[in-house]
């Protein structure tokens, strides 16, 4: 840690009880995450959880929620795998690119750049 | 402070159907990649400063406050909505060689990835083109005009970078969003052909 301004770090590994990285695995930038039930005892939840149960009623990828929150990447996750323990999310992993990438899903995306 | 979930149409087909695929902008120090990003994207470019601790490290032992983390990266991207369950996220690699840990997680499963180039300072575009290579990640090399005239010759980049004759080389202004628009149309038709 260095000296200079540790303030807003120590805050952020308070948010996480000090973890810096979730348990288990990463979820991925872009893996979807959908809020699935509200919680029974909203004490157990700090203010940044409910907030990613707000955005995340519609399907959000990861780093949406990171920055959303306006909170580092690792930070979110740490927050993601509370809410996911706790069943209120589920976390979709992308599918790997040869799977989700299909000849149609390139057509759509060139259709789409060109309209932009 | 915009929540980038809210603007977006709700999927009909809920999490199952939704996708999100990963360009990524890779080059040097101020090539142009922020810069990028933020002309194509269809929300203000966001960017999350990234904390890293010592990888391996485990800190759920440590009491108190972890005390390894001092670094933040900028990680920017933008996004771009093609269908109401099908995004486009665009992420700018971050450029320092100790973020290159990084670069493994933004290219898993990514589409393709476009590498920016300056003629100026050729050689900073290197490990860029060699990474993707060597992943056989399907990428083009947009050669970023700073001095606003699209004399440079295609030809010339692709023989001193070494690529070989079907890795697109193409003139861009990384300010100009038609010309970005046509880089990510030469990647995504090149992603496709080559799959
Ligand atoms: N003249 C010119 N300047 C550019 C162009 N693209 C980026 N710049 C400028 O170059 C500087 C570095 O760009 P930036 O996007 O921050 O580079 P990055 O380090 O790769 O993210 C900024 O001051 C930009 O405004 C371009 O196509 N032409
Ligand atoms: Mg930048």
């Amino acid at each position: 840690m260095t000296d200079d301004d540790p303030g807003p770090l120590i805050r952020l590994y308070g948010l996480t009880g000090g973890r810096a990285r979730p348990q288990g695995e990463a979820f991925d930038l872009v893996a979807i995450v959908a809020t699935v039930h509200l919680p029974q005892e909203p004490s157990v939840l700090n203010p940044e959880h409910h907030t990613i149960l707000r955005i995340c009623r519609r399907p959000t990828p990861v780093a949406d929620v990171a920055a959303g929150l306006g909170l580092p990447l690792n930070v979110t996750r740490v927050l993601l795998g509370d809410l996911r323990r706790e069943g209120l999310v589920s976390i979709t992993p992308p599918k790997p690119a040869n799977q989700s990438i299909d000849e149609r899903t390139y057509r759509d995306v060139l259709h789409g750049i060109r309209r932009l | 402070m915009e929540f980038a979930g809210f603007d977006r149409p709700r999927p009909s087909g809920g999490t199952l159907t939704a996708t999100a695929l990963k360009i990524l902008v890779a080059g040097g120090f101020g090539v142009g990649k922020t810069t990028m990003v933020g002309t194509i994207s269809e929300i203000r470019p966001l960017h999350t400063e990234e904390l890293l601790s010592d990888r391996g490290v485990g800190v759920d032992d440590v009491s108190g406050v972890e005390r390894k983390v001092a670094t933040t990266v900028a990680l920017d991207f933008g996004r771009i909505t093609i269908r109401q369950d099908l995004w486009l996220y665009l992420f700018g690699t971050p450029g320092q060689d100790r973020f290159w840990f990084m670069w493994d997680e933004l290219a898993l499963g990514a589409l393709g990835a476009v590498v920016l180039a300056d003629t100026r300072r050729l050689a900073d575009c290197f490990p860029a083109v060699d990474y993707f290579e060597q992943l056989k990640l399907p990428f083009v090399v947009a050669v970023n005009c700073f001095d606003g005239a699209r004399r440079h010759d295609p030809g010339k980049v692709r023989r001193a970078v070494g690529l070989d004759e079907t890795t697109p080389v193409i003139m861009c202004d990384a300010r100009n969003r038609s010309s970005v628009k046509e880089v990510l149309t030469m990647l995504v038709t090149h992603a496709m052909e080559v799959r």
